[in-house]
């Protein structure tokens, strides 16, 4: 048996015992700092996406057309927005703003909120109220643009909530993220697809839902995940819509 | 040792060694956090309460990595056993950084909707039949932080006694599915997630050597041979017993027995402490008592009692020598029965 000295902890530390346990707790020390910054260093880059806080709040004017996600084509911009340009329309939080924009479906309506951008993918966060979204005065409604067809698409990516994956959470994307993209969605946020490679020059194509549910509800197991699988594409003003066939969906390898 | 329980009975030594503890985890969540973006050369920041709580759950994971390996340790080398006193300390930190972990988790991913965030950790991905890759890793981490909290809330004396020793070992083996799920939860969320090589590597490396390390320490306690008869077991040579020391020797249940050597005479009791099981037959005679060397419970060695006013009493065994060699009586005696000292043979008694 070894005849090293005898820790009884009520008595503290014997003489020659001190050594090894002052060594131990420098190595735990600088070992807990040492793992940390390894763990720390391998972090994945969350992408682009942002609160465009910077640009103050933007308020446009547009028609208001659901997928039954609500868009807004844009027909009197501001310097960031362009008329013609298409964004989609999120309350604040985890809210949707199909509750809202229901009734102004086909209308000329004002918009004003914070804008988020990441790549083609932008979106207007909008206040409450009708200061937030509300109908427009004194002008009638120019017709929507017509959905232009683009055809069938088989494409890999993944499927998530438009909010988060353009930039109100860092990153908004991947596995560790479904439950929260799951919810978005539940909640009314539009659920976008993020193609790998790009499709008519967009990577982010808003996915349409259906009478019922913002998204269909095959989808929600798919969320999160890197997926292949095939669908229509329509353009809507700049926007891309994909009408996801389910049948069709699969786990990428 | 005490007859009454107070919330923490403080000495030097747990003072230090709780002072080093949290140096770690501050050491830990510092280093962590300031590797920003600018360091990593992003264009932006990881959301600000994702950063709080990857280091939180880094942290929680090594902290119980290291937790797992202190016991395994101890058996292998008594120069670990400090580390063992005062474990407790160790899980309680432990499930307090896990809380947080869960905390920031649940005020970020689950936060900001009309539902109660405790309802929508339960049903916001429900993918439980939908593949490897989409599975709730979310119910892992839930399993894993209600055993710790249970574990923190039951680590003290009290529980211990109100519970008895055997169910409170019983239900602080929480903790080896604890550390399960927490592998579960951090392979199928950041793992999966992110195929950081890094990070992969540090949760491999972990859970691996708590693995092996608790086979080395069975494999340590096994080497002892179970004998088949239900006669008295040998002991082999008393005098080669260290003064103060013990020997341990398997019966055929499997119990041990710690046979200890006390001024030139034998005394045999159980190996198992009263309070966690600790190993006696690897402590030492002290004040004229066997001393555990987890956590210093003493115990007199002729009756397994311990000294009053504490109330703590192990099983003893009933020794003989025969052609010089040490036997012991399988027959357990109930706890704090007196046994007569068997004298060694040419050995100076006080």
């Amino acid at each position: 048996m070894s005849e090293r000295p005898f820790f009884v902890g009520y008595v503290g530390l014997p003489r020659g015992s001190r050594g090894f346990a002052a060594a131990l707790a420098v190595v735990l020390v600088l070992g807990a700092g040492l793992l940390a910054t390894m763990v720390a260093r391998s972090v994945d880059d969350p992408g682009p996406g942002a609160f465009r806080f910077d640009l103050g709040p933007q308020k446009v004017t547009g028609i208001v057309e659901l997928t039954p996600a609500p868009v807004l084509h844009v027909t009197e911009g501001t310097s960031t927005i362009a008329p013609g340009h298409t964004l989609m329309l999120s309350g604040q939080g985890k809210n949707g703003a199909l509750p809202r924009a229901r009734a102004l479906e086909g209308r000329l309506a004002t918009a004003s909120g914070i804008l988020l951008t990441r790549g083609t993918l932008d979106m207007l966060q909008i206040g409450g109220g009708e200061a937030g979204l509300g109908p427009a005065t004194g002008a009638s409604a120019p017709a929507l643009p017509a959905p232009e067809p683009l055809g069938r698409w088989a494409l890999a990516g993944e499927i998530c909530d438009g909010k988060c994956a353009s930039g109100a959470m860092l990153p908004g994307l991947g596995i560790a993220h479904k439950a929260c993209a799951n919810l978005c969605i539940l909640n009314g946020l539009p659920p976008v697809f993020v193609s790998t490679r790009p499709v008519a020059g967009a990577s982010f194509l808003l996915i349409a839902g259906t009478a019922e549910a913002p998204m269909p509800p095959e989808l929600y197991d798919w969320v999160g995940e890197y997926v292949t699988l095939e669908g229509l594409v329509r353009r809507h003003g700049d926007l891309l819509v994909l009408t996801v066939d389910p049948a069709t969906l699969e786990r990428a390898p | 040792m005490s007859v009454k329980y107070v919330p923490v009975q403080w000495n030097r030594f747990k003072w230090g060694y709780d002072a080093v503890l949290l140096a770690g985890m501050a050491v830990f969540l510092w280093a962590f956090l300031r590797i920003d973006a600018a360091v990593l050369g992003h264009a932006r920041e990881v959301s600000g309460p994702i950063r709080n709580a990857r280091a939180f759950g880094a942290c929680a994971f090594a902290m119980m990595t290291i937790i797992l390996c202190i016991g395994p340790l101890a058996r292998l080398d008594a120069r670990f056993l400090p580390l063992l006193y005062n474990r407790r300390h160790f899980g309680v930190l432990t499930a307090a950084v896990a809380l947080s972990h869960a905390s920031l988790i649940l005020n970020w991913y689950f936060a900001f909707s009309p539902a109660e965030r405790y309802q929508t950790v339960l049903f916001a991905n429900t993918s439980y039949a939908g593949g490897v890759a989409g599975f709730p890793f979310e119910t892992f981490g839930i399993f894993a932080l209600l055993a710790l909290l249970i574990l923190a809330a039951t680590s003290h004396d009290f529980w211990l006694a109100f519970l008895t020793p055997p169910v409170w070992k019983g239900l602080h083996y929480l903790i080896y599915p604890a550390y399960a799920a927490v592998v579960a939860h951090v392979a199928w969320g950041a793992l999966l997630d992110r195929g950081s090589g890094t990070f992969t590597w540090v949760v491999f490396a972990g859970a691996l050597g708590v693995v092996v390390l608790h086979l080395i320490a069975a494999l340590k306690d096994r080497r002892g041979v179970r004998p088949e008869t239900s006669d008295w077991i040998d002991a082999g040579d008393p005098a080669t017993i260290a003064e103060g020391r013990a020997r341990i020797v398997i019966l055929p249940s499997g119990d041990r027995v710690a046979i200890f050597r006390h001024q030139g005479q034998l005394s045999a009791i159980s190996n198992a402490c009263a309070h966690q099981n600790g190993p006696l037959g690897e402590g030492r005679i002290i004040d004229c008592l066997v001393t555990c060397p987890w956590h210093g419970f003493q115990y007199e060695p002729r009756t397994g009692r311990a000294p009053p006013p504490f109330t703590e009493m192990v099983p003893t065994f009933a020794l003989r020598i025969v052609a010089g060699r040490v036997q012991v009586d399988p027959t357990t005696a109930p706890p704090g029965t007196p046994q007569a000292p068997v004298p060694i043979p040419g050995a100076v008694t006080a």
